[in-house]
């Protein structure tokens, strides 16, 4: 799986491409683990390019978002396929991830709170 | 004498009856009497010592309305008993614009208190034939009817009266509060110069209703002339030049854009939410994009109780942007708050929950409240906190489903392997949906000995088990998966062997395809079909020799999924498969390779393409236009 990266504003925007799973899973874990340690703590994930993802990937984004919240900081997930989607509702995952229709959307809201 | 004439006679002396059955009686009758008679009758009813038979007879008074009922009610106006003044006052409003004529007649009458009585009425009903005769009585003897004058011109709110207004102000003390008062309610900015003297007086109670006055006016020039207010002493004008600029806010459809010192006036703002003041809420919440702070936060989390759907969205949307420093008030005030409130905290809450907040949570795990326990099972499983897991399988076990479906997907977050044969009992409860976050469960976990508790359950007594153990394998997804689900392709349940083949291109990586081959003669069509995506998908155009043989399939969907599949293919080397197909029995199949030859590009199709262009199957007609534009043999 590739991962590429941009910084929009304080928020590091990582689009994934390919399939999530326990090697590339591991792969997001330490590029987020990195990223924190920067103090880089507002990460959005666009998916959009993701065609596969089993459970070792599921485990690895539910592992990247408590890191994230330990930090007090904030992780969205946007552009969804309808697949990814779908095992998100069966796992009840869309509880605990923000998640937007697109990346635009899922920016905007970071936006909102830097006006403050 | 005619019979009505008679009847009403009865009526009449039926009022004078000492039984009180026979009264009311009497006041029906007179009410469905249509004259003059009646209408005294009715009137004098209204002396009744039943306070029930007055009502009444009150009652059919408003719905005859008329000039006679009206001239009749003004005498009562004069009554010593305040009571029925009071009554004869209600029953004219109610009559309305009718009752106008007769009150203007009278409204010279000697005794002040009906004058009174009358402009007061008047200005109720809000009729502006009243207006000259309000304005001539704002220079009345007496100075309660002035005063009555001036309220009634601002109730009818005619710009005419404004002069009139500003006069006797300046020349009658006593009328100066009804008078800007009644200038406010006019809502002309005519007035404007003269309240902005009058927020200068010497008398905060005039200053007072200024502030008040010029906010009704709605200008934006005034705010201005008002801010200097937002810091006085008295903390009522303080907070009315504070309501004064908001109104004019309001009525400029919110787009003034100055700064306030909203932080004197947090209290005020967020009672104005708490009381429901529409004007006050949309003021405050249009404010928080740039307004914030720990006092802030306290006052919109202690409004969430109070607050309608569309403005608690808001609100929520506002403190979920704040941030982790919310979920400190939250942790403080829940306790305390009612269990509406609890539950709008914890929506909010679960953005924010993580291993240090969680464990301020543990106890609401014992809520008497379901909605509650689901809610504290959620943000339990989105915290990370392992410390959590023993109350959440407590959770797992409680009467109510909806917890114990949240317990088991909060397990599922938390859990390692270690907790799979717990939550494989989740598969055995009653409830669906319980079953189903179970499954949820079990596919985040994955792992080896997840893999191999599903395996088993493949074989399981009960069908619904094993489907659901086939659907869960397919999600988890792992190289683990490969072996089981390639063998669920024999499994004797259509579903799942449907199930396991789907599954399996997902997951993409299968070196073996042996079974998937040999499930083209599966019994059931589905299977067959599935079978078709997975060997195309799997192996390409290596397959192709092998799904040919469902081109003559003896399930007509079969045969179109087949022919569709190849035709998805693209490969013009193909095609030869697909020609014969055009000529087919059934047009449904022609359709179907019509598409798939236009996919492939086949100019060979052309001829045959356009003898379908004029079928008498509209369908297959269009299909077969569409397919040679798409190839570009086309020809008109």
């Amino acid at each position: 799986m590739e991962i590429q990266m941009q910084d929009q504003d304080n928020v590091a925007v990582l689009s994934l491409s390919g399939r999530l799973d326990l090697a590339s899973g591991a792969t997001l874990k330490e590029q987020v683990k990195r990223l924190i340690e920067k103090n880089t703590i507002q990460i959005h994930l666009n998916l959009s390019e993701v065609e596969f993802i089993n459970s070792s990937g599921l485990g690895a984004l539910v592992s990247v978002m408590k890191e994230v919240r330990l930090q007090k900081g904030r992780l969205t997930l946007s552009n969804l396929a309808s697949y990814v989607q779908e095992i998100f509702e069966i796992t009840q995952l869309s509880h605990i991830f923000e998640i937007y229709s697109t990346e635009a959307e899922a920016l905007a809201t970071y936006q909102t709170v830097a006006t403050r | 004498m005619n019979e009505l004439a008679v009847n009403v006679g009865r009526l009449l002396s039926r009022l004078q009856s000492p039984d009180s059955e026979e009264r009311e009686e009497a006041v029906h009758g007179l009410g469905a009497s249509v004259c003059d008679e009646a209408i005294a009758g009715l009137v004098l009813a209204m002396e009744d010592p039943d306070l029930g038979i007055r009502e009444m007879a009150a009652d059919y008074l408003a719905k005859i309305k008329g000039d006679t009922a009206s001239q009749l009610l003004i005498r009562f106006l004069a009554h010593d008993d305040i009571g029925t003044r009071n009554l004869a006052s209600e029953i004219l409003i109610k009559i309305g614009t009718e009752a106008v004529p007769a009150l203007l007649e009278n409204i010279e009458h000697d005794d002040h208190d009906v004058r009174k009585f009358i402009c007061d009425v008047l200005g109720l009903i809000g009729d502006s034939r009243a207006v000259d005769a309000l304005m001539q009585h704002l220079w009345d003897d007496n100075v309660n009817v002035v005063c009555s004058a001036a309220e009634a011109l601002g109730r009818i709110g005619s710009p005419r009266a404004i002069d009139s207004l500003i006069a006797v102000a300046e020349k009658l003390q006593d009328s100066v509060l009804p008078a800007i008062e009644a200038l406010g309610k006019i809502r002309d900015p005519k007035a404007l110069d003269c309240l902005y003297q009058y927020l200068r007086s010497d008398d905060p109670m005039v200053v007072l209703v200024s502030v008040e006055a010029v906010g009704q006016i709605g200008q934006v020039d005034s705010i201005s002339h008002l801010t200097p207010y937002l810091s006085a002493s008295d903390r009522a004008t303080a907070e009315a030049a504070m309501a004064a600029i908001i109104a004019i806010s309001r009525h400029n459809n919110d787009r003034i854009n100055i700064d306030l010192p909203l932080d004197n006036f947090t209290d005020f703002l967020f009672d104005g939410i708490k009381n429901r003041d529409h004007a006050i809420t949309e003021f405050t919440l249009s404010r928080l994009s740039h307004w914030f702070g720990s006092k802030v936060i306290a006052g919109l989390l202690d409004v969430l109780e109070y607050v309608e759907e569309d403005d608690l969205k808001r609100i929520t949307g506002l403190l979920g942007e704040v941030g982790p420093s919310v979920a400190t008030a939250i942790l403080a005030k829940l306790p305390h708050a009612s269990t509406q409130h609890q539950g709008r905290m914890l929506d909010i809450l679960a953005q924010f929950a993580d291993e240090t907040i969680a464990p301020e949570l543990l106890s609401y795990v014992h809520h008497d409240d379901p909605e509650i326990r689901q809610k504290i099972a959620h943000i339990l499983g989105s915290s990370g906190f392992t410390g959590a897991i023993k109350a959440l399988k407590a959770l797992a076990t409680d009467t109510n489903g909806h917890v114990r479906a949240a317990a088991y997907a909060a397990l599922g977050w938390l859990c390692s392997e270690e907790e799979a044969d717990f939550i494989m009992g989740g598969l055995d409860d009653k409830y669906s949906d319980v079953r189903e976050a179970a499954v949820g469960a079990l596919i985040i976990i994955g792992g080896p000995r997840v893999v191999a508790k599903l395996t088993t359950d493949l074989y399981h007594d009960e069908v619904e088990r094993q489907r659901l153990a086939v659907t869960a394998l397919g999600w988890i997804g792992e190289a683990e998966v490969v072996a089981p689900l390639l063998k669920a392709i024999n499994h004797p349940d259509a579903g799942v062997r449907k199930s396991a083949i789907n599954s399996l291109v997902r997951i993409g990586e299968v070196s073996d395809v042996e079974s998937i081959r040999l499930a083209l003669s599966d019994e059931n069509s589905g299977v067959r079909k599935a079978a078709v995506t997975a060997l195309l998908a799997l192996r390409g155009i290596e397959s192709v020799d092998d799904v040919a043989v469902l081109l003559n399939d003896c399930d007509v969907w079969v045969r179109y999924h087949t022919i569709s599949s190849l035709g998805d293919l693209g490969r013009s080397e193909l095609a030869e498969h697909i020609m014969p197909y055009l000529q087919d029995d059934l047009d449904i199949i022609k359709l179907a390779a019509a598409k798939a030859l236009a996919q492939m590009g086949c100019r060979d199709a052309v001829p045959m393409l356009n003898e379908l262009k004029g079928d008498k199957n509209r369908d297959l007609a269009n299909v077969a236009e569409k397919a040679l534009d798409s190839i570009g043999g086309n020809r008109t």
